[in-house]
């Protein structure tokens, strides 16, 4: 018996990164999940290897950032899945799609566009397509993905930090109004995680590791427990809120 | 298989209210649940009720207050069960006795200073009662309870001032033993039907403020209890989770 038994979960960005970890946690909880990504051959990948396992999974090519594709992946999970009980809006231009890290003056202005694009209007339409079905069920979990950065205040990176900011407003005005149907509407804000090792060096994920109260690196594994909590019947009563799981760098 | 098997868990204050709800979901979980209570029969009461229902439960009549009281608890666990996985610091003065509510002329020093006693210096002894012991096994789980009213300041000064020490003990405390894979973390409930005597229509004042419009029971924090309690938040540390229908947002 699982925690997340019979429920339907979209991840957003599911495909790979800490997206593909939130996913392999909720199936071993029981649960049926949607990994809906711009990567869609990836999506299909990751799927193709829960169902091996014995899971249940779908995936899909979705960019979060336009409004059709957005509630085509709600109407496919509809048709596959029969409801939708959770979304993890996780999907993020953040590690795997590459963006500039200066100081503001040198943030190409399209850059900044599609940085609110993909990272905050796309926690938007994501949560737009689920909601009338969510309402209508009486109840429904969205987990917000925010940024250890947002507390920070992270240099060279303020498209990226302005877009998590936004994220975490979101989610209080959402959990507000949707609380009366029985919506709970959360966040997690992740440390600096080593969701890619391919392209990305361990030793990048390792410099944040002094601030920590728990010395070590991050990994997407570390996040799993927060995920499968906020997806869960346990944290009924729990709306509106941001969990900071970076092993206590920022205290909140 | 439960979230907490084989985890020994100290809930002071376990006796009654929020205390005895997360007694009961830690047992169910399959934890072996210490209830340090100044109520001693209480605290045997609810022990009593947990073993009924097939779970696990001793209870160790306890002072939170009280240097010599919560260093022979954590004696007194070790020596039941040879390990302190988990102490949550809920025990607090605040409806039994029922503190002043009213304004800073109207509390007196001598009460200013019991509810400090209770609710700050006892979760400050509590966790020196157990830390050398996590220390030296390397891991352990605390949780501190303080309150949505430090939030919202909507409450007398003693009280709120004694929950905000509560978040501040949990933050620095956290950082000083991470190096030990312990988490110290910290749950605020919002105004809780934790008094069976009281009838529930005495807590619908705060339901208006909340995204999820009811009244807020114990049970309610059970969950957030046993994942704070669980390795699913073992790289989680410092941070305080409101669990209050959604009226305080942080
Ligand atoms: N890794 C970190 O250090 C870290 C830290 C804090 C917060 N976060 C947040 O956690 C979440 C996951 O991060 P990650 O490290 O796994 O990132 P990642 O870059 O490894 O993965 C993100 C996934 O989202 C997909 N994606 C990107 N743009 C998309 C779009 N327009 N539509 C649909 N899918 C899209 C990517 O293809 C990828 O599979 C993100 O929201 C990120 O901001 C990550
Ligand atoms: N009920 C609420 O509305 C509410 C709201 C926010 C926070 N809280 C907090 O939650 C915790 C539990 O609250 P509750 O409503 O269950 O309270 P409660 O008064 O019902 O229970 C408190 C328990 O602590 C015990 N206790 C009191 N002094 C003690 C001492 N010196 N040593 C050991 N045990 C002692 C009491 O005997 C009782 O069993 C408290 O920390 C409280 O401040 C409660």
């Amino acid at each position: 018996m699982g925690r997340l038994d019979d429920r339907v979960i979209i991840v957003t960005g599911g495909a790979a990164g800490i997206g593909r970890a939130f996913a392999d946690g909720f199936v071993r909880e029981g649960a049926s999940v949607v990994l809906a990504d711009i990567n869609g051959e990836q999506a299909e990948r990751s799927a193709e290897e829960i169902r091996q396992a014995g899971g249940q999974a779908l995936g899909l090519t979705v960019d979060v950032s336009d409004q059709a594709q957005t509630e085509t992946m709600v109407a496919e999970t509809l048709s596959r899945f029969g409801k939708v009980t959770g979304l993890v809006n996780n999907a993020a231009i953040a590690i795997r799609v590459r963006h500039t890290r200066a100081p503001l003056e040198e943030i190409p202005l399209d850059e900044f566009d599609r940085m609110l694009a993909v990272n905050l209007k796309g926690v938007f339409l994501c949560s737009r397509a689920v909601l009338p079905h969510m309402k209508e069920q009486g109840y429904g979990k969205i987990i917000n993905m925010s940024s250890g950065t947002f507390f920070n205040g992270r240099e060279n990176l303020v498209h990226y930090v302005a877009s998590k900011g936004g994220v975490i407003a979101f989610t209080r005005v959402l959990a507000r109004e949707a609380g009366p149907s029985g919506i709970r509407v959360n966040s997690i804000a992740p440390g600096l995680t080593a969701s890619e090792t391919e392209e990305h060096s361990l030793e990048e994920f390792a410099v944040r590791i002094p601030n920590r109260a728990i010395k070590r690196i991050e990994v997407p594994e570390d996040l799993v427990g927060a995920g499968i909590f906020f997806m869960s019947a346990e944290s009924d009563f729990i709306s509106g809120q941001t969990l900071a799981v970076d092993g206590g760098v920022v205290v909140h | 298989m439960g979230k907490l098997d084989e985890r020994v868990i100290i809930v002071t204050g376990g006796a009654q209210g929020i205390g005895r709800a997360f007694s009961m979901r830690f047992a169910e979980e399959g934890a072996r649940v210490v209830i340090a209570d100044i109520n001693g029969p209480a605290a045997e009461k609810t022990a009593a009720e947990i073993g009924e229902a097939g779970g696990e439960a001793i209870a160790v009549p306890t002072d939170v207050s009280d240097h010599e009281s919560t260093e022979a608890m954590a004696q007194a666990v070790l020596e039941k069960w040879g390990r302190i996985d988990g102490l949550v610091n809920n025990a607090a003065v605040f409806q039994r006795p029922q503190i002043t509510r009213g304004t800073v002329e109207e509390i007196t020093a001598e009460e200013w200073d019991r509810v400090m006693a209770v609710n700050v210096r006892g979760p400050f002894l509590c966790c020196r009662a157990v830390l050398p012991h996590m220390k030296a096994r390397g891991y352990g789980k605390i949780v501190n309870i303080s309150s949505g009213t430090f939030f919202s300041g909507r409450s007398s000064t003693q009280y709120v001032a004694s929950k905000g020490a509560v978040v501040g003990m949990t933050r620095t405390l956290s950082r000083e033993v991470g190096d030990f894979n312990i988490t110290v973390n910290s749950i605020a409930p919002g105004s809780t039907a934790s008094d069976p005597e009281r009838d529930e229509s005495n807590y619908q004042g705060r339901v208006p403020d909340r995204s999820i419009k009811r009244v807020e029971r114990p049970e309610d924090l059970a969950g957030a209890g046993v994942f704070l309690m669980s390795s699913d938040s073992d790289f989680m540390t410092g941070q305080t989770m409101i669990v209050d229908g959604g009226a305080a947002l942080n």
